[in-house]
C-alpha cells in the first residue's frame, strides 16, 4: 500500500525578479556612489537609438564624459558605430536574449573606467515590451519612439509610457511626409502617464537635440 | 519570447524556496496587467523551462490584476483587460491604471506522510 500523502500551500510572497533586483540596486548604489547618471535607453528596432547617441555623444564633446553600453542580439555594429565618438564603449551581446539583465550590465561595467565617467547610456536590446520590466539599477529610463513606428505605439506599450522619466520622439523631420497624429500620440501619453514630458528630436538634423541634453543636466547628479 | 525569461526566473525562485523534500505540484503566481503578460503564453513557457527538471508536471497557476478604469465624467469604476476602452457614460477616455507587481505567491507541495 502506497503511503499517504499530503499537500501543504507555502505562501511566499517573494518577488519573482528578486535576483536582478539585486543586482540593480548594486548597480545604482556604484552609480550614486560615483556620481554618474545611467540612462536605460529603451526603443523599437528601427526607432534610432544609435543615432540618437551618435548624435548625443558628438554634441557632447568636451562637455559630460560618456560611456556607454550597448545591447544587441548578435552583431556589433551598433557599437562600432558608437566608438567613433566615445572611447568607452561596450558591446553586450544577448544571444537569444531580447532585453539586458542587470547582471550584464555589472558585468560590462567591469570593462569601464567608471572614474571618467559622467553619463552612462545603456542602449536596450531593440523591444519595446521585455526591458521595461528589468530594472538595470539606471536613475532614469528614456523611451524613444519614432514617427515611422506609427502614432499608435504608445497606446500599445503602456508599460514603458508609465514607467520612463522622459519619452522622445524622434525622425519628426519627417512629419510632413507622414500621416502621424501628433496630438493623438500626446493625448495616449497622457491618459497613461499625466507627468512624462515628451520631446521631439530628430537625430538626423539635430533638431531637438539641445532640449535633450538640457533634460540630462537636470537629472545630472551635481548637475545644475 | 518575453514570457519565456520570466518563466526562467520564476522556476529559479522556485527552486530556492521550495522545500528539499516534496514535488512541487503548483506554483502561483500574481501578475500586475502593466506587465504585459499573457498567462496562455507564460503556462507554455513554464513547461518548456521545466521539462526534465525537478519541477516537471507542475502547474503555473496566473492570478492576473486587470486594468482599473475610472470615468472622470460620472465616476464610475471598473476593471478591464485592456487599458484604452470608452465608459458607458459616453466618455472616450477614462483613466486606465495598473500595477506591476510580479510575485510568488505560494507553492503547493505533494509530501507522503512518514508511517
Amino acid at each position: 500500500m502506497n503511503p499517504p500523502v499530503r499537500t501543504i500551500q507555502l505562501p511566499l510572497n517573494a518577488r519573482v525578479l528578486e535576483a536582478n533586483d539585486r543586482i540593480a540596486a548594486e548597480n545604482r548604489a556604484e552609480f550614486e556612489r560615483r556620481k554618474i547618471l545611467a540612462i536605460n535607453l529603451i526603443g523599437a528596432p528601427g526607432c534610432g537609438k544609435t543615432a540618437l547617441l551618435e548624435a548625443t555623444l558628438r554634441a557632447l564633446s568636451g562637455g559630460r564624459r560618456p560611456a556607454v553600453l550597448v545591447g544587441d542580439l548578435t552583431t556589433r555594429r551598433d557599437g562600432d558605430r558608437l566608438e567613433r565618438w566615445c572611447d568607452q564603449v561596450v558591446q553586450i551581446s544577448t544571444g537569444q536574449g531580447c532585453h539586458l539583465e542587470a547582471h550584464q550590465v555589472r558585468d560590462a561595467l567591469g570593462q569601464i573606467d567608471l572614474s571618467r565617467v559622467d553619463y552612462l547610456f545603456i542602449e536596450n536590446v531593440g523591444n519595446l515590451i521585455c526591458p521595461v520590466g528589468f530594472d538595470l539599477g539606471q536613475a532614469v529610463t528614456v523611451g524613444l519612439f519614432s514617427l515611422t513606428e506609427g502614432d499608435d505605439k504608445a497606446a500599445k506599450h503602456p508599460y514603458l509610457v508609465e514607467s520612463a522619466d522622459l519619452l522622445l520622439l524622434n525622425k519628426v523631420d519627417l512629419l510632413p511626409h507622414l500621416s502621424f497624429d501628433r496630438a493623438g500620440f500626446a493625448a495616449d501619453v497622457r491618459l497613461l502617464n499625466p507627468e512624462v514630458p515628451v520631446l521631439d528630436v530628430s537625430a538626423t538634423t539635430g533638431e531637438g537635440l539641445d532640449a535633450w541634453l538640457s533634460w540630462l543636466e537636470r537629472r545630472a547628479v551635481g548637475g545644475a | 519570447m518575453h514570457e519565456f525569461s520570466i518563466a526562467e526566473s520564476i522556476a529559479t525562485q522556485v527552486c530556492r524556496y521550495a522545500p528539499a523534500t516534496g514535488r512541487v505540484c503548483s506554483v502561483e503566481i500574481r501578475v500586475g496587467a502593466l506587465r504585459g503578460l499573457e498567462p496562455s503564453s507564460l503556462e507554455m513557457c513554464w513547461q518548456a523551462v521545466i521539462h526534465d527538471s525537478p519541477l516537471a508536471g507542475s502547474e503555473l497557476l496566473v492570478d492576473l490584476l486587470p486594468w482599473t478604469i475610472a470615468c472622470p465624467a460620472c465616476g464610475q469604476t471598473w476593471t478591464s483587460p485592456v487599458p484604452f476602452v470608452a465608459c458607458s457614460c459616453g466618455e472616450p477616455r477614462p483613466n486606465p491604471t495598473a500595477s506591476d507587481e510580479l510575485d510568488l505567491v505560494s507553492i503547493t507541495i505533494e509530501d507522503e506522510m512518514e508511517a
